[in-house]
């Protein structure tokens, strides 16, 4: 039976998700070997699937800090929570 | 072993030293300035609580990112109940993406670019989360935990009350969607 490209696009994204079928498998690769448009696509959700893997990995490094007022807080919490768990002094 | 006293002091130094990575760390994946402090702060208390329990194996920031990755699958699983989020199983909204003999609608253009280059660039950073940010809600949190957490699938689907299939399906209309985003909001203009 011939996959239409709306069928194509799901496998490509569960590709990533779970092991394809054997039928599965075959459908996406003779479907691929055909169909520029669905290779583009498939190339698109890989990309997309390693830059986010690059993102996962890390915090990149950029400009966005704590606000002095967050720090603040989060000081405060910690000390509240000193005094409360075990009667230390601020 | 642990020095009571240096308890908070050693929490004010992380604070000092960590604060901002585990911040930006939040915020990619929360997407909201005020549910990521509440996480780091979190994170903090409880790495704090638990420090005898830190052996020293791993890097204190690596501890702490472990602690803080627990406490944003917290807050994201709390958004789902709190806000009783779910996603519409019946109608599909890729298929707007394909006419009615299941071709594409408009072609999906080829990509240029290299994920390290594109991973390092700020600009494409906030095209990304901006393009996130429009998902529908179920498909953004499950899309977060999922590519931006590094959840592994079942977690996924405890934190989010979905089967397995579901998580397929709704990773696959967040690909879409993202894709379509993406292409339009910086591939196609970068191209031209």
């Amino acid at each position: 039976m011939k996959s239409s490209c709306q069928q194509v696009s799901k496998l490509v994204s569960d590709a990533h998700e779970r092991q394809l079928t054997l039928g599965e498998r075959l459908r996406l690769r003779m479907h691929l070997a055909i169909c520029d448009l669905c290779r583009a696509y498939a190339r698109d959700i890989r990309l997309l699937k390693s830059i986010c893997g690059l993102l996962e990995k890390s915090a990149v490094d950029d400009s966005t800090c704590l606000s002095e007022a967050d720090r603040a807080r989060i000081r405060e919490a910690l000390l509240a929570a000193g005094k409360k768990d075990k009667n230390i002094s601020p | 072993m642990v020095d009571e006293t240096s308890g908070s002091n050693t929490a004010m130094a992380w604070l000092t030293e960590h604060g901002d990575y585990l911040f930006r760390y939040a915020l990619m994946r929360l997407r909201d300035e005020e549910q990521a402090r509440d996480a780091v702060q979190e994170t903090l208390l409880a790495a704090w609580r638990a420090n005898a329990g830190f052996r020293g194996d791993s890097s204190v920031r690596t501890w702490l990112v472990g602690i803080l990755k627990h406490k944003i699958t917290d807050q994201i699983r709390k958004q789902i109940r709190d806000r009783r989020l779910s996603e519409d199983m019946e109608s599909d909204p890729t298929s707007s993406y394909f006419n009615p003999a299941g071709g594409w609608a408009s072609p999906p253009g080829e990509w240029r670019g290299n994920p390290e280059q594109l991973a390092r660039d700020s600009q494409f950073r906030k095209t990304l989360m901006m393009c996130i940010s429009r998902l529908p809600d179920m498909q953004k949190e499950v899309f977060s935990l999922r590519e931006l957490a590094g959840e592994d699938s079942e977690t996924i689907c405890k934190a989010c009350h979905i089967t397995t299939t579901n998580l397929h399906v709704i990773m696959h209309r967040a690909r879409m969607a993202l894709r379509a985003c993406l292409e339009e909001h910086w591939f196609n203009e970068e191209q031209s």
